[in-house]
């Protein structure tokens, strides 16, 4: 037998699978059924201030005019959000009481100011770890990248003075200078950092000429980004990284581990093929350890790192060259 | 009001179509407004005397004739009760005051409080003819309703209403605000055996403890109680149903059917860090102690000195009366800070006046985030964040938005959270069979004001969560009528 255990930001795991962030752990049923197919640790979902300003938007749309009392209504929102703070830590205690894998909670901030009393509540509501899950889309040319950044470093100070459990952010790749910024929120008080969260994203319908929303799952193929920069940034980092964003299949949990991850965190595939996934993902890189002999994690991890790797170059080719060039055309 | 023929019957009396011919409606449209007496702002914001003085006979004799008379009028569809209001200022018009308050009284309970703090200005003023047409200042129908009132009750002649004869059945009143009083007027009216549980040492509510003396005199309100103590209605007080006896026990005393009006008393707070220092207050919690146990009186047990510096959070009514309180208790900077602009604050727009005028200071686009609290635990500081507005909600006020990297500092000595209250939880947790929503507000029929257990009915803010005298007195009402019909039907089967 082939020892899976990985740790990841000072935490035990029996294997390197971390059921990511999603509606996939926003209960206990759905808790314990993961880890009763092997999932390594869960991540579970992020409590959003934009679900508490439409939840109110919600309210307020119901209430008609004579009703429509402003004094009663006017902070409505602290209401809320007190009462979705108070059902998130009690899925924190029911999560830690029914299973016995590590849960991480999650906080979607986009300031340094909102949730850092409440990291505290999850601290002691029992969770393992702290995920944070920010994110400002850059969209805004008034602000420069200098501002934009500020922001990421503020919320881990702030919240690592409330808290003493380890902290990790699942950041984006919106940055222009990508490798800096993770190297230098590395060197925080950061026990993980998460590469790289995927988001919602518009498409539009041509027929309807509307709005729509993409794809909700992830492919396959999307694995490249967070493959290429584990790899690039797995021996320059001072924390541990994981990896997330299409991870399909056991192989590409292999793939990340051999760049350098620490731990994978997986949505779509559980989402499309059932928690019973796990267990052949699991499998598969059993299987596949056997084969190369490797009887623990650490003797093959970041084995392709760009550190690691003679021809490091690859990591940073961007163009296709002559490579795709030659290539031949088909038609 | 979907039916208006009552009013328009009303309206062609004789007395009321000539009364229409003794003035053109020109002429009548071109009287300016009467303003209110009032005491002066320095003055007032150093006692605790009420500050509207009410309007002079001559003052109502003039307003009342720039009413038009309408043939429909809009104005008793702004008003959540249906006051025949044309009825009542064409009665003053003749100088019938007296018969001007039978009129009030035909709907509201308690004209007197109606007249001092409801919000006009939304409802029926709202809906005048010279707001809504002719773009001018609207008929001070406020005004004019809190003269009729005060007269009848100046002129000792206020008239007792008259009770059936007692018909021995037992009713309880869970509470003694307007929602209360007005159940337990009408249902002595209808000869019921009324008593009043209240769980504080004094009758009235937010009508006692909230709205602060210098708006709102005690002894208005208490003359009602007295009325209602003559029509036989008794009051029990320091008795919290549900801790001091349950439902059961009262059932088993007799009591056949119940009006739940306990209120929403419960304070809500931000939830920021620092929140629970010593020195930041609810504003029902500031507002009872001031208003009950007099802590601002020297000469009282607990005096309690809240400091120079006094912020109030919020926007409301409650945060007016709670910024305007503490002004009068001597602090030297009382400060509002409100997350919106002036114009998106709740309060009346009288009390938002009265509060520039007092000296209050304004800070809008303000938001707390936290509170710094020295050695001792006791508030000393608050971080403040500046906000800007976006796009409107879903109340069509402009959303307040925070701005990063805008926090500052200010001192402070005590802070009052007004950001709104909840329905207490007491009662509704005492019932399991009783349906609540999941605000913990308790859900009746709208028409019968009957819950999901079949004895009790409720009204008022336990109902609506937050709402108006006026409201809670009408739900009060309508309540009575929903119990009646319902014992009746109960003796009718025995
Ligand atoms: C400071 C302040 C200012 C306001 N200003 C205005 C204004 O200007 N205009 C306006 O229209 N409205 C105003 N309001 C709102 C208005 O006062 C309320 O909507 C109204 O009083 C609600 O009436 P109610 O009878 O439902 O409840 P309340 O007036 O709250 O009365 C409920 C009573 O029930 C008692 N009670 C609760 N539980 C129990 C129990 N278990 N057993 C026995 N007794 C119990 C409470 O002690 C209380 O006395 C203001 C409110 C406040 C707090
Ligand atoms: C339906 C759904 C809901 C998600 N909700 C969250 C969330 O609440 N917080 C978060 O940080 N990420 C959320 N994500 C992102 C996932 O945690 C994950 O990082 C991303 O889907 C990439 O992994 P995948 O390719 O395995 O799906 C969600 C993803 C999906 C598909």
């Amino acid at each position: 037998m082939v020892d899976l255990t990985t740790r990841y930001m000072g935490l035990s795991l029996k294997n390197p699978i971390i059921i990511a962030s999603s509606g996939l752990t926003g209960n206990v049923e759905s808790i314990k059924k993961l880890e009763a197919n092997g999932a390594g640790a869960v991540v579970l979902k992020s409590i959003f201030e934009e679900e508490i300003i439409m939840e109110y938007d919600h309210m307020m749309n119901k209430m008609d005019q004579f009703e429509s009392d402003y004094e009663y209504f006017d902070y409505y929102d602290y209401k809320i959000k007190e009462e979705n703070v108070s059902k998130y830590l009690q899925l924190i205690k029911d999560a830690k009481a029914a299973v016995s894998i590590p849960v991480i909670a999650s906080i979607n901030c986009v300031s340094s100011h909102e949730w850092t009393y409440f990291a505290k509540k999850i601290e002691e509501a029992g969770a393992d770890a702290i995920e944070l899950n920010a994110f400002i889309l850059p969209s805004d040319p008034e602000r420069s990248s200098a501002e934009n950044e500020k922001v990421y470093f503020d919320i881990v100070n702030t919240i690592k003075k409330e808290v003493k459990i380890p902290v990790a952010m699942k950041m984006s790749y919106y940055f222009s200078n990508l490798a800096q910024m993770i190297k230098k929120l590395s060197e925080t008080e950061l026990k993980g950092i998460v590469l790289f969260n995927r988001f919602y994203s518009p498409d539009f319908d041509i027929e309807e000429l509307k709005v729509i929303s993409s794809h909700i799952f992830s492919t396959q193929s999307d694995q490249v980004m967070p493959l290429r920069w584990i790899s690039i940034m797995a021996e320059k980092v001072s924390c541990d990284l994981a990896a997330t964003t299409g991870i399909h299949k056991g192989e590409d949990v292999i793939k990340m581990l051999l760049a350098g991850a620490k731990a994978v965190q997986v949505a779509s595939t559980i989402y499309q093929n059932g928690a019973e996934y796990i267990q052949t993902m699991l499998k598969e890189i059993e299987e596949w350890m056997e084969r190369h002999n490797y009887l623990n994690i650490d003797q093959f991890r970041a084995k392709l790192s760009q550190a690691k790797n003679e021809n490091g170059a690859h990591y940073e080719r961007v163009q296709f060259m002559r490579y795709f060039g030659e290539k031949e055309s088909t038609l | 009001m979907e039916d208006l023929s009552y009013y328009k019957e009303k309206r062609s009396e004789d007395w009321r179509v000539e009364l229409r011919k003794t003035k053109k409606a020109k002429e009548r449209t071109l009287m300016e407004r009467i303003s209110m007496l009032e005491q002066d702002a320095v003055e007032r914001s150093q006692n605790i005397e009420e500050v509207n003085l009410g309007l002079t006979e001559e003052m109502a004799l003039v307003e009342a004739q720039r009413c038009l008379d309408c043939a429909n009028p809009t104005c008793i569809t702004g008003c959540p009760v249906g006051i025949n209001i044309p009825g009542f200022i064409k009665k003053i018009e003749v100088k019938d005051f007296l018969g001007a308050a039978e009129v009030l009284k035909d709907t509201n309970t308690l004209p007197a409080v109606c007249g001092r703090v409801c919000p006009q200005e939304k409802q029926c003023e709202n809906s005048c003819f010279y707001t809504v047409q002719l773009k001018k200042p609207p008929v001070a129908i406020g005004y004019l309703e809190r003269f009729a009132a005060d007269y009848e009750r100046n002129s000792g002649k206020m008239a007792i209403p008259k009770v059936a004869t007692n018909n021995g059945i037992k009713v309880a009143i869970i509470g003694s605000g307007p929602a209360g009083l007005a159940a337990s007027a009408d249902l002595v009216k209808f000869g019921y055996d009324v008593t009043v549980f209240e769980a504080l040492h004094e009758i009235g509510g937010v009508l006692k403890y909230g709205i602060p003396e210098f708006r709102l005199p005690n002894e208005i309100v208490d003359v009602e109680i007295e009325n209602l103590r003559k029509m036989g209605v008794k009051f029990r007080t320091n008795f919290i149903v549900g801790k001091t006896a349950s439902f059961d026990d009262l059932r088993a005393q007799g009591y056949q059917a119940f009006f739940v009006g306990s209120g929403a008393g419960l304070p809500r707070f931000m939830n920021i860090p620092g929140e629970n220092s010593i020195g930041i207050f609810s504003s029902n919690e500031y507002l009872t102690r001031v208003n009950l146990m007099k802590a601002a009186d020297n000469n009282y047990d607990t005096p309690v000195s809240f400091g120079d510096t006094i912020a109030v959070i919020g926007g409301g009514n409650t945060a007016m009366d709670s910024v305007r309180t503490a002004k009068r208790l001597g602090a030297k900077r009382a400060v509002i800070i409100y997350r919106r602009s002036i114009e998106e604050m709740p309060a009346r727009v009288e009390e938002v006046k009265h509060a520039q005028e007092e000296g209050i200071e304004f800070m809008n686009l303000h938001n707390p985030v936290e509170y710094i609290a020295d050695q001792d635990g006791h508030v000393k500081q608050m971080r403040l964040q500046k906000m800007k507005l976006g796009e409107p909600d879903a109340s069509g006020r402009r959303r307040p938005i925070p701005i990063d990297g805008s926090e500052f500092l200010m001192d402070v000595d005590a802070v009052v959270v007004s950001v709104g209250v909840s329905p207490n939880p007491l009662i509704p947790s005492s019932l399991k069979d009783l349906e609540t929503t999941k605000w913990g507000t308790i859900v009746v029929n709208q028409d019968t004001m009957q819950s999901s257990v079949k004895d009790i009915f409720a009204g008022g803010d336990i109902v609506r969560g937050g709402a108006t005298v006026i409201l809670a007195m009408g739900d009060g009402r309508k309540a009575a009528a929903g119990i009646h019909d319902y014992l009746m039907e109960k003796v009718k089967k025995n």
